[in-house]
């Protein structure tokens, strides 16, 4: 993950100061203050007391060189030994279970903040950015920073290790100490050079490996086809090469990381060697005690460890602050839908009018301009238009997902940005084009928007739609599982699900954006009893497909590039020959029974002749 | 695996009783990788306890009165060798289980993917590609870490465990205790470890993939959310699901704070070097061997802190080695039947009283009934789940029947040659999927030997040629490639064209796609209506028109044939059917 930091930017991202990055950390961080200094407590005293072991040991060697001293000596050097081990793990065990809390309670306020934002968020926030991303920063990045607090906690303790080791060392000799600390910087140069030679080859791997990952997947989805057509041997050459490529790959990879540890690791060695024997002068020389020497040899590595191990952590303490840095851009990224009031409507009758309205997204150029729309209470209206005529915008506007620039747009003669928001959307339905259903059961999708409902209630609605007969193809009823985005039951019946939703809130004002999927018939007439019934209940604007909805509607808005262009109803307009006939003709006239016979001439008979009798069916 | 619908033969054999057994008889193909590992790790050992001894040996000629220069001289040369030495060793250690993890895991997907081809239609109808490609790529992935880092940190720390008992038995017989109390007790406890950790892990992963779908159903869905007024719900709903999370993750967190060999090693430590010590007063050892000693009991330290990842991992490899057997030794239910029946098809199909209950699904069909002549077109309706594409599926055997029969020119279907039904049968599914080759190749994939003339002859009467040509390369456009996406409706015309070049004498079309636009539509009818013309056909359709001029119409509802007949019958003997003709 840390190799692609960066490489997925977004236009809300922004750049802190450090001082504000790191005064907003602390911010989540200062909750847990008091956990957060006993663990640096546990993790000094950790620090602290492992550095002792060698110093006391060479302390006893000293005088058993100088003779067999006195058995106490034994007993109080084992006994601090012990002492020192026990408490390590004393401190180990208080640090280890704080921090695993700290760690969680951090992700989990940090998560949740992020994911509160972004439902928060206007709906032209998730128009635009990717839902995955979104996604990434709430779980990855987190948790990214949460390794970043381990890491600084490691980084701690590793710095302090080195330090307290140095000190003793270089209160012991300073010139031995200094000949140990000319290591430091090989090291450092050695292992950063391994690091960005693996970072290289890792990044590259990965691009490729995501390659052959899409066509391992591939090959697998494709069994089912080639089984088809007896095409095994030709799937599976395409499998075997690219399985092939990835294990070379792979190894390419492994050779570089595996060749990291065992040279820092050998350099550790030339580092005791070269100890071994520059002490071993200076005990011969009476700089130092035999017992010292034989504590520097044990401190070799308990210094240089953490030197290593500092080097590499640099990168992943960068990875931590920009993942950090994208959790609060997302947090802060700033609201464009405003309002100005806080009006709690009792009832909303359904009046709906658009004054002048100018519209566009974000810098795009204008959707709606000047437009005038004026929706009676308890009317239906149907918009048709090619795609991009601003059909969807003004669903979107009267659902206020969006902001406009200029105009007025009221329901109940009232301006939209003096309602409260979520009050105004309890009385609004609304049905995606895609209907969006929740993992769960039919009964808990049904009841989203009005958490009140009845079972009792919910069955009485379903059995308006015929005789309830779509609840029996479910298999369990109402208890039946729709699996995640309800992937597991069938497009139409997401779709009644989605209407049986609205037949539940009773909004005043009902929405649809509909399906261009296709629907079995029978699951269709069902939709479209559910479809009569809402129609009857509240004031409704529908972005109609199927040329039975359009029929349905008190009024059809035609409308191209924001502009009205025609409105009346389905026999008028067909009969004035404007822009409507022609419409029809492009998206409605495969819809029409008539279509339905003339296909048995058209399609079905010796001759096929389409694009003579094309204008026919259409007049 | 004799009974298998398409068999190449793996390279070597391998034991798929235990996935413990399958690991091994895959690794030992690998014997002299292993090998080089193997040595790479015990010599990695052995040299990183050689210091120590020297440590002893500098420390003695230094306190024996006159320093022997010579031997300290050879002392550090001695540790200068091995300790490179040693490095070169643990390269060979370390690269050898990463390429041996790596061929592991070419093997045994290579291996997993052959089972996977030999599959019956039946076992891949019934799994979901999903669970399949998870296995495929996650569960093979873990058997590679199950090698490296895995075993390699398993031996190779392992190892240390038995330095202090060398250099101990070297140096007194008596030393002996210390370290092999630890090591009685540090496996006893390893293996009680793992087993409350399990537990306790998985709840994490369940706890954060529960949190993850409903997060990512949450922002998918934000417009349903919105519109529904229910973002202060869906946060509520959040904050539930990651207390959870949080919780099994900070019990997680306590268990490793309890990991006692840690204390384990503190007395260890201790009292080994009280031991020494002892040793030492009664003058039965040199004050050097207590460095030795103790410098190698320290070496225990390595294994103790590396022993929490390294044996969960190999747990892990061993649960995802289950999951790909349980896959691979799956029943085969269906044959090849070579000798059977293979003649070319007329193209009649009878199904006499067929019930197929399938358990656990909807699916389920109940006694279905019906002829069909050579080169009817049969339309098939019915609402998702009333056994529609069972139905069809029992026409190419994908299924058998459990009761009843169904026969294709009068022989059931259990006695043709299974290749030389397929191969005279094709299946257009609803869900098409088509490959990131260019559209020539995908249309050519059923008859590899095509020729251009060929290709294109079928794409054009799968009235695709037409928008083909509208890509900017054409035919050698490439699917999926720079936003190249194809609608529902081009994308079953090139299946359509991948058809026809095999010229079938049944064709199953399962036809779910609609068509934005009038044209669009009249293009797809035509094409419907050219496949149809001289072979059998059943479509699975939506479409009005379809039904209205097939030859036959099966009403589907819930598992039996509600209404059978012409068009013109079911005008006059069903309601619903009729309703469907209604304008309201």
């Amino acid at each position: 993950m840390a190799f692609y930091a960066g490489l997925d930017s977004e236009t809300y991202d922004r750049q802190y100061s450090n001082k504000a990055l790191l005064s907003r950390i602390w911010s989540y961080a200062r909750v847990y203050k008091k956990q957060i200094i006993v663990i640096l407590i546990a993790i000094f005293l950790q620090g602290s007391i492992g550095a002792l072991p060698p110093l006391l040991i060479s302390k006893v060697l000293d005088q058993g060189i100088a003779g067999v001293p006195d058995r106490s000596v034994f007993y109080l050097l084992a006994g601090l030994v012990i002492i020192v081990e026990v408490l390590g793990f004393v401190f180990y065990y208080i640090n280890h279970r704080l921090l695993a809390r700290v760690i969680a309670d951090v992700n989990r306020d940090l998560s949740t903040d992020a994911f509160a934002a972004s439902m928060r968020q206007d709906m032209a926030f998730h128009d635009h950015y990717s839902s995955g991303r979104i996604l990434s920063r709430i779980t990855t990045d987190t948790r990214d920073f949460s390794t970043f607090i381990t890491i600084t906690m490691d980084v701690a303790n590793n710095a302090l290790q080195s330090l307290i080791t140095a000190i003793i060392l270089l209160n012991t000799q300073w010139r031995l100490a200094v000949t140990l600390f000319m290591i430091v910087p090989v090291v450092i140069i050695i292992v950063s050079f391994y690091r960005s030679l693996a970072r290289r080859f890792t990044r590259q791997g990965m691009r490729a490996m995501a390659n052959v990952n899409a066509t391992i997947k591939e090959t697998i989805s494709g069994i089912a086809i080639a089984k088809n057509f007896r095409q095994e041997e030709s799937i599976y050459r395409d499998f075997k090469q690219t399985n092939d490529v990835s294990y070379e790959m792979n190894v390419k990879r492994g050779m570089i990381l595996s060749v990291v540890f065992p040279t820092t690791r050998a350099l550790g060695g030339i580092a005791t060697a070269v100890i071994v024997y520059t002490g071993s002068n200076s005990v011969i020389a009476g700089l130092i005690s035999a017992g010292a020497w034989y504590m520097f040899v044990l401190s070799i590595d308990r210094f240089l460890q953490p030197v290593m191990a500092l080097t590499s952590y640099w990168t992943q303490v960068q990875t931590g602050l920009s993942a950090a840095e994208r959790i609060f851009a997302l947090i802060d990224a700033e609201h464009t839908v405003i309002q100005t009031g806080n009006y709690i409507p009792t009832q909303v009758r359904g009046k709906i009018d658009f004054n002048k309205l100018t519209f566009r997204y974000n810098t795009g150029k204008e959707v709606l301009k000047d437009f005038d729309l004026h929706i009676q209470e308890g009317e239906n209206v149907a918009i048709v238009g090619h795609t991009g005529a601003g059909k969807s915008s003004i669903a979107r506007l009267i659902a206020r997902f969006y902001e406009f620039q200029s105009g007025e747009l009221l329901i109940d003669d009232r301006d939209i940005r003096s309602y409260n928001l979520r009050a105004l959307r309890q009385h609004m339905g609304l049905v995606t084009q895609v209907p969006f259903l929740f993992e769960g059961t039919v009964e808990e999708n049904i009841r989203f928007s009005q958490p009140e409902i009845t079972r009792e209630e919910i069955l009485a609605l379903a059995y308006q739609i015929g005789d309830g007969e779509w609840l029996e193809t479910f298999g369990e009823g109402l208890d039946t599982l729709v699996g995640e985005r309800g992937a597991q039951i069938s497009m139409g019946q997401r779709q009644l699900v989605a209407l049986m939703r609205v037949l539940a809130q009773k909004p005043s004002v009902f929405i649809l954006d509909e399906a261009t999927a296709s629907i079995d018939p029978f699951t269709e007439k069902q939709i479209q009893t559910a479809l009569n019934l809402i129609l009857k209940q509240s004031t409704s604007v529908l972005i109609a497909h199927r040329l039975s909805t359009v029929q349905s509607a008190d009024r059809i808005i035609v409308l191209d590039e924001g502009v009205i262009l025609e409105e009346g109803n389905h026999e008028q307009l067909l009969k004035s020959g404007g822009y409507y006939a022609d419409l029809y003709n492009t998206y409605f006239r495969h819809q029409s029974l008539e279509y339905v016979e003339k296909a048995g001439q058209i399609f079905h008979s010796k001759q096929n002749k389409i694009s003579s009798s094309q204008d026919k069916a259409a007049a | 695996m004799s009974i298998s619908e398409f068999a190449i033969p793996f390279r070597y054999k391998t034991d798929r009783s235990t996935p413990g057994r399958w690991i091994v008889s895959h690794a030992i193909h690998h014997w002299f990788i292993f090998l080089i590992a193997v040595i790479g790790t015990i010599g990695n050992a052995a040299l990183a306890s050689l210091p120590a001894v020297q440590f002893g040996v500098v420390f003695s000629t230094l306190t024996g009165g006159s320093p022997n220069l010579e031997v300290i001289h050879r002392s550090v040369l001695i540790i200068l060798i091995s300790q490179v030495a040693r490095g070169v060793l643990q390269f060979g250690r370390n690269f050898g289980f990463e390429v041996l993890a790596q061929r592991m895991e070419r093997d045994v997907r290579d291996e997993f993917y052959i089972a996977l081809l030999g599959k019956s239609m039946t076992f891949h109808s019934l799994q979901s590609v999903g669970d399949l490609m998870a296995r495929a790529t996650n569960d093979i992935r873990e058997v590679n870490f199950l090698f490296s880092p895995g075993i390699n940190m398993v031996l190779g720390s392992v190892n240390f465990l038995f330095i202090p008992l060398v250099i101990g038995a070297q140096i007194n017989p008596a030393l002996l205790i210390a370290p092999s109390v630890f090591i009685v007790a540090y496996f006893a406890y390893i293996v009680h470890y793992l087993k409350i950790l399990q537990p306790i892990t998985s709840k994490v992963r369940s706890t954060f993939g529960i949190m993850n779908s409903r997060l990512a159903e949450a922002i998918d869905g934000v417009e349903t959310v919105k519109a529904a007024a229910q973002e202060e719900n869906e946060i509520e709903l959040f904050r539930q699901n990651i207390k959870a999370y949080r919780d099994a993750s900070v019990e997680q967190g306590d268990v490793e704070a309890r990991f006692i060999p840690l204390l384990m090693l503190a007395l260890t430590l201790g009292f080994g070097l009280l031991h020494a010590l002892f040793l030492f007063e009664a003058g039965t050892i040199p004050l050097a061997n207590v460095i030795s000693y103790f410098s190698a009991l320290s070496l225990l330290g390595f294994p103790t802190n590396t022993s929490i990842h390294s044996y969960s991992q190999i747990s892990l490899g061993i649960a995802s080695a289950r999951r790909l057997l349980a896959v691979m030794n799956a029943e085969n239910n269906l044959d090849q039947n070579e000798s059977g029946y293979a003649k070319t098809m007329r193209g009649e199909v009878v199904f006499k009283n067929v019930s197929f209950p399938y358990e656990g699904h909807k699916s389920a069909l109940q006694d279905i009934s019906f002829q069909v002549h050579p080169g009817q077109t049969v339309a098939i309706v019915g609402q998702t789940g009333s056994g529609k594409t069972t139905l069809v599926r029992l026409i190419n055997r994908t299924y058998d029947p459990k009761q009843g029969q169904v026969l294709i020119d009068g022989v059931d279907l259990r006695a043709w040659k299974l290749d030389a039904l397929r191969s005279q049968i094709s299946i257009i599914e609803q869900d098409i999927f088509l490959f990131s080759k260019s559209i020539y190749d995908n249309i050519a994939f059923g008859k590899p030997g095509a020729t251009r003339e060929e290709v294109i002859e079928a794409a054009k009467s799968a009235q695709a040629h037409e928008f083909i040509m509208d890509l900017e390369n054409g035919y050698d456009t490439i699917i999926g490639e720079r936003g190249t996406t194809l609608s529902g409706g081009q994308r079953q015309r090139i299946a359509l064209a991948r058809a026809f070049l095999t010229d079938p004498k049944i064709l199953i079309l399962d036809d779910s796609t609609s068509a934005i636009d009038s044209k669009t539509e009249d293009e797809i009818q035509k094409a419907i209506k050219i496949a149809s013309e001289g072979r059998t056909t059943f479509i699975i359709t939506h479409r009005l028109s379809q039904i209205r001029w097939s030859d036959l119409i099966i009403v589907m509802r819930k598992g039996k044939i509600s209404e059978i007949g012409t068009h013109e019958e079911l005008m006059q003997t069903s309601r619903a059917y009729r309703n469907l003709f209604i304008e309201d």
